[in-house]
C-alpha cells in the first residue's frame, strides 16, 4: 500500500490537487513505453473506475494497481497484457465499451461526443476486433452531414452491429428494424458503394 | 264349431285347406291373359271389369299369385315389344307422335290392369317385395320401348333436333314435346336427367358455345350483350313449356357459361367498345346490361370493377400530374369533382349503387388525388375562389351541396395537415380583405371540417372569427371614448391574436403622421383595457381608400395596400421623389417597396404614377412623379390586393418545411401517448400505431417515426430495453 501510494505521489506532485494531472500521465505512458493514446491506457482508466478524463485520483489509483497487485512502475508495464486479457473477456468488454465512451464525456450535462472524437475512439476501441467495420464506419462518418455528434445509443448500437451483422455483405440487416438511424444510413451507403 | 252367441246369424271363414285343382289356375290366367291382349288391342269395352277382378283375386287368394304376376310381366312385355316395333318402323315426324300415342295407350292399358289386379297389388306383392303394377309397367316400357337401342337415340336425336330448330327460328309443335318429355319425367327422374337432360345440357353448351362465338366476332360490346340477354329469358321460357322446372338453373347455367363467362376477358377489353369506351362516353344502358349479365357469373364482376379501377386510376394519375392541367388550381379540382359526379352517376344508374364499386371509386381517388403534392394546397384554392365570388348567389343548399363535394375530396387527402395550413392563410387574407361572399357558407364549413377532423383542426379558424368580431366591438369602444376624432381619417382595426391566425413576419414601416397619430391613439385605448398584451403593427396586411385628385379636377378614391398608401401621401409634400427618397421616408423593405411601386407605375389603368425612366421594371435609379394624366371610368379605383395565389416554388418549399416541422411535435406526442399506456413496445408495433394514431392528419413516415425515438432516447423520456433491442421502454 505504502509503495502505491509512493508511487503515486511522484507522478501527482506537479498537480497542487493531490491528483494525477494530463502531464503526470504522459510521463507515467512514457515510463511504461506505452504511447499516449494507446488502448492499454483506457483500460488502465477503466480498471481504476476512473471518473475524470485526464485524471487520477488517489482511491482510483490505489484501486487498479492493488487489484493488479502492482507497485511498481516495472510490475505495473509487466501486468499490461494481463489486463488487456481480462478486459477483452466478452463479459467485460461490453462494460469496457460503455465506460470508454463515457470517460469521454468531459462536460457536465454532456450526452454526445464529437465525430471526430468518436472516429478516433472507435480506432481505439474496437479497431483491433473489428478493423474493416470501424475503418468503413469512420469513413461514413466523415462523409454525411445528418448528425455532428454521437449518443450513446448509437455507441452501442454500433457495437451491436459488429457483433451480429456478417460484414461486408451485412445480408442479415435490416433497417426496419430498429437500428439506430444513423446504422440504416450506414448501410443504405454500403450498398449504394458495392452496387 | 257354433257358439252360443247373441247373433242372428254367422258366416265363418272355410279354416280347412282348400287345395284348388291346378288347372283351375291356367284357365283364370288364359282368361286374365285373355283380357290384357284385349285391352292393348283396345277392346276393353266388352270386358267385364267385376268378372276379371274377381278372377285374378281368386289367384292371388290361392295362392297363384306368382303366376298371375309373372304372367303379366311376360304378357306386358309382349305387348310392348310389339309396339316397340312399330314405333320402330314409323317414318320422320310421324316417330314421335306415334311414340307419344303408343305411350298414352300403354298409361290407359296399365291403369285399367291395375285396377283389375288391385288386390294382388295389395297383398301378394307388397309381401314378396315385388315392384307395383303400375311401376312395373312403367319400368317395363322403360326397358322394352325407351331403352331399345332403335329407338333411345332415334327419340333423343328427334329432340334435340327440335329443339335446335326452335332455336333457329323455326315453330315446333310444343305441345307434343311437353309430353314426351313428360313420359321421361314419369319414368323417374334418373330417367329424365340420364335420357334426356344430360344430352340436353350438352348439346345446348355446344349450340351456344357456336352462337356465342359468332356473335362475338362480329359484334361490338353493346351488340353482343344485347344479343346475350335473349337466350336467358329463351330458355326459361322453354323449360316453362316443356321441360321440369328443375332443368330451369341448369340450362340457365350453361347459357351463362357459355354466353357470358367464357367472354367476360374479351367483351371488357374490347377495343372501341369495350367497358372503357363505356365508360367514356357515359353509356348507362350498355353498362348496366353489362353489370345484369355479369353479376350472373363467378368473377364477372370483379373483372368489370378491377378494369374501371385500372383506368380510373390511370386517368386520375394523368389528371394529377399533368402540368397543363395544374396551372389553375380551381380549374383542376373542378375537374376532380366533375369526374367523381361522373362516376357516381354511372355507379348510380348503371351499377345498381353497388357497394363494391363505390369503394374501387374512393380508393382509386384516393389514390390519385394524393400523386400531386399540391392537391391539398389547390383545394383550399377552390374554396377560396368559391368563397370569394364563386359562391355569390347561389342558394343555401346548393352551397351545402358543393361543400359536401369538396369534403369528399378532402377527406382522400393523406397530408390533411398541409390542407390546414393553406386553409389558414386562405381563409386569413379573405377575413382580412373582407372579401368573403357569405359568412354562412364560410362558418358552414368549418362545422363539417370539425365534424370530419374534431375540434382541434378547427378551434385555431374558429379563433380567427372570434377576433374579427372582438376587433369589431373594440373599433366601436374607441370610436365612442374618442367622439373627436369622428372627423377625420377612420381607422378600422383587426385585432389578431398570435397562435390563432398564419404567422406573418412583422414588417415595420413609417406611416404619415395622421395615420400613425390615429394608430398610437389606438394602442393606448387598446392597452388601457388590456394589460399584459403586447400589440404589434402588421403594416404588410393593411388596406387604405385614399382620395385624389388629379390633374384639375379628376376626382378618384383610390384603394389601396398600407404601403402604397405611406408612398403616395408623400407626394403631398413633393412633386418627385426618387426611389431613394421613398425608401428612405417610407422604410419599407425593397423587395416589398419594388412591388408596390411597379403596382401604380407600370400597370396599365393603375397607373396613379409616372416612372422616368419609363422601363418596365423598378430600378433604385428611377423618379417617380404624380400622373396628373391618370384616367379611369371608374370612381373607385382599387390598386393590387392581397388576393390567395397559387405558391411560388420557393413559398411552396417554405410552407412544405413548416408543415415538416410542426409534424415533428405531434410524432412525438404520439409516441409518448402510446408508450406512456403500453409501457414497453417492439419497434414494428410502435411504428404501427403511431401512423394509425396520425392517420387522420397525414401519414407519417417510419423514418421519421424512428429519428423521434432516437431523439426521446437521447432526452431520456424512453430506453432500449437491454436484453432485447427491439424492445422500447417509457421511463416516467
Amino acid at each position: 500500500m505504502d509503495r502505491i501510494d509512493h508511487l503515486f505521489k511522484h507522478y501527482a506532485n506537479r498537480s497542487s490537487s493531490h491528483l494525477i494531472d494530463p502531464e503526470g500521465i504522459e510521463e507515467l505512458c512514457s515510463n511504461l513505453e506505452v504511447p499516449h493514446t494507446d488502448v492499454r491506457i483506457l483500460m488502465l482508466a477503466w480498471k481504476m473506475k476512473a471518473e475524470k478524463q485526464g485524471y487520477f485520483t488517489l482511491e482510483e489509483w490505489r484501486r487498479a494497481l492493488k487489484a493488479m497487485r502492482a507497485d511498481t512502475i516495472s510490475k505495473l508495464k509487466k501486468a499490461l497484457p494481463e489486463l488487456e486479457k481480462e478486459v477483452r473477456r466478452p463479459s467485460n468488454f461490453a462494460d469496457f465499451y460503455v465506460y470508454a465512451f463515457r470517460y469521454c464525456l468531459t462536460e457536465e450535462k454532456q450526452k454526445s461526443i464529437d465525430i471526430e472524437t468518436i472516429c478516433q475512439l472507435l480506432d481505439i476501441v474496437l479497431g483491433s476486433t473489428f478493423r474493416a467495420q470501424v475503418d468503413y464506419f469512420v469513413d461514413y462518418l466523415k462523409i454525411q452531414n445528418d448528425y455532428k455528434v454521437i449518443n450513446m445509443d448509437q455507441w452501442l448500437g454500433f457495437y451491436r452491429f459488429c457483433n451480429e451483422i456478417s460484414f461486408p455483405d451485412m445480408s442479415n440487416y435490416n433497417p426496419e428494424l430498429a437500428w439506430p438511424l444513423i446504422l440504416d444510413n450506414f448501410f443504405e451507403w454500403m450498398r449504394e458503394k458495392q452496387a | 264349431m257354433s257358439n252360443q252367441r247373441k247373433r242372428n246369424f254367422q258366416i265363418e271363414a272355410f279354416k280347412q285347406r282348400v287345395v284348388v285343382d291346378p288347372k283351375y289356375a291356367d284357365k283364370t290366367w288364359k282368361i286374365l291373359e285373355h283380357a290384357i291382349h284385349e285391352i292393348y288391342n283396345h277392346n276393353a269395352s266388352g270386358l267385364s271389369f267385376e268378372e276379371l277382378y274377381r278372377n285374378a283375386y281368386n289367384m292371388v287368394l290361392h295362392k297363384f299369385g306368382e303366376k298371375l304376376y309373372t304372367g303379366l310381366v311376360t304378357t306386358m312385355t309382349f305387348h310392348l315389344k310389339e309396339i316397340c316395333k312399330s314405333i320402330e318402323e314409323a317414318q320422320g315426324g310421324a316417330f314421335l307422335e306415334l311414340l307419344n300415342r303408343k305411350w298414352n295407350d300403354h298409361n290407359k292399358a296399365l291403369q285399367m290392369i291395375r285396377d283389375i289386379l288391385m288386390y294382388m297389388d295389395r297383398t301378394y306383392v307388397p309381401s314378396l317385395k315385388k315392384t307395383h303394377v303400375h311401376e312395373l309397367g312403367l319400368h317395363l316400357w322403360r326397358d322394352s320401348v325407351l331403352h331399345s337401342s332403335k329407338v333411345q337415340t332415334r327419340l333423343l336425336d328427334t329432340l334435340l333436333d327440335l329443339v335446335h330448330k326452335e332455336r333457329t327460328g323455326e315453330v315446333i309443335d310444343r305441345v307434343l314435346m311437353r309430353n314426351v318429355i313428360k313420359m321421361f319425367m314419369d319414368l323417374g327422374e334418373s330417367v329424365y336427367q340420364e335420357d334426356f337432360e344430360k344430352p340436353f345440357l350438352e348439346a345446348s353448351a355446344e349450340f351456344y358455345k357456336v352462337e356465342s362465338q359468332g356473335f362475338i366476332e362480329s359484334c361490338d360490346c353493346g351488340d353482343y350483350l344485347k344479343k346475350a340477354e335473349k337466350p336467358l329469358t329463351e330458355e326459361v321460357e322453354r323449360v316453362a313449356h316443356y321441360l321440369d322446372a328443375k332443368s330451369e338453373a341448369k340450362i340457365t347455367s350453361v347459357v351463362e357459361r357459355e354466353m357470358i363467362a367464357n367472354h367476360v376477358q374479351r367483351l371488357v377489353h374490347m377495343e372501341n367498345s369495350g367497358l372503357v369506351n363505356m365508360l367514356l362516353n357515359d353509356k348507362y344502358e350498355d353498362m348496366g346490361r353489362m353489370y345484369s349479365l355479369f353479376r350472373r357469373v363467378s368473377n364477372g364482376l370483379v373483372t368489370v370493377r378491377d378494369v374501371m379501377t385500372l383506368h380510373l386510376r390511370e386517368m386520375g394519375k394523368q389528371l394529377v400530374t399533368d402540368p397543363e392541367k395544374s396551372k389553375d388550381p380551381v380549374e383542376f379540382v373542378q375537374r376532380l369533382l366533375d369526374e367523381r359526379d361522373k362516376y357516381d352517376k354511372i355507379i348510380n344508374l348503371a351499377f345498381s349503387n353497388d357497394k363494391t364499386f363505390q369503394n374501387a371509386l374512393n380508393s382509386s381517388f384516393e389514390y390519385f388525388l394524393n400523386l400531386n403534392t399540391r392537391s391539398p394546397e389547390f383545394i383550399s384554392l377552390f374554396v377560396d375562389d368559391k368563397l370569394r365570388k364563386g359562391l355569390k348567389g347561389v342558394g343555401e343548399e346548393d352551397v351545402d351541396l358543393i361543400l359536401d363535394k369538396v369534403m369528399m375530396l378532402f377527406r382522400y387527402l393523406q397530408e390533411k395537415d398541409v390542407f390546414e395550413k393553406y386553409y389558414k392563410q386562405h381563409l386569413a387574407k379573405r377575413l382580412l380583405s373582407g372579401k368573403t361572399v357569405s359568412d354562412d357558407a364560410e362558418r358552414n364549413l368549418i362545422v363539417k371540417l370539425k365534424t370530419e377532423c374534431g375540434y382541434q383542426f378547427t378551434s385555431k379558424l374558429e379563433g380567427m372569427f372570434t377576433d374579427m368580431k372582438t376587433s369589431h366591438d373594440t373599433l366601436l369602444g374607441f370610436y365612442n371614448s374618442h367622439p373627436e376624432l369622428s372627423e377625420g381619417p377612420t381607422l378600422v382595426v383587426q385585432v389578431l391574436t398570435t397562435g390563432s391566425w398564419p404567422t406573418q413576419p412583422t414588417v415595420q414601416c413609417n406611416l404619415p403622421a395622421e395615420v400613425s397619430v390615429l394608430c398610437e391613439k389606438f394602442r393606448s385605448y387598446y392597452l388601457g383595457t388590456h394589460t399584459g398584451r403586447r400589440l404589434s403593427w402588421q403594416t404588410n396586411m393593411g388596406t387604405a381608400d385614399i382620395k385624389a385628385v388629379f390633374g384639375k379636377s379628376q376626382r378618384h378614391e383610390l384603394n389601396v395596400s398600407t404601403f402604397q398608401m405611406c408612398v403616395l401621401m408623400l407626394f403631398n409634400n413633393s412633386d418627385r421623389l426618387s426611389y431613394k427618397e421613398i425608401e428612405q421616408a417610407t422604410e419599407i423593405p425593397a423587395s416589398d417597396l419594388k412591388r408596390c411601386l411597379q403596382s401604380m407605375a407600370c400597370v396599365k389603368g393603375k397607373n396613379v404614377l409616372r416612372k422616368e425612366p419609363m422601363s418596365k421594371d423598378i430600378g433604385e435609379e428611377d423618379s417617380f412623379i404624380v400622373n396628373d394624366r391618370f384616367t379611369s371610368k371608374f370612381y373607385k379605383v382599387k390598386i393590387g390586393t392581397v388576393v390567395a395565389q397559387k405558391e411560388t416554388e420557393p413559398e411552396k418549399q417554405e410552407t412544405r418545411q413548416r408543415v415538416e416541422e410542426d409534424r415533428k411535435p405531434q410524432i412525438e406526442a404520439a409516441i409518448v401517448r402510446i408508450m406512456k399506456s403500453r409501457r414497453v413496445l417492439d419497434h414494428n408495433n410502435i411504428i404501427a400505431e403511431v401512423i394509425k394514431q396520425l392517420q387522420s392528419r397525414f401519414l407519417a413516415n417510419p423514418t421519421e417515426i424512428k429519428k423521434r425515438i432516437e431523439s426521446l432516447i437521447e432526452r431520456d423520456f424512453l430506453e432500449r430495453d437491454s436484453t432485447d433491442r427491439k424492445l422500447y421502454r417509457y421511463l416516467a
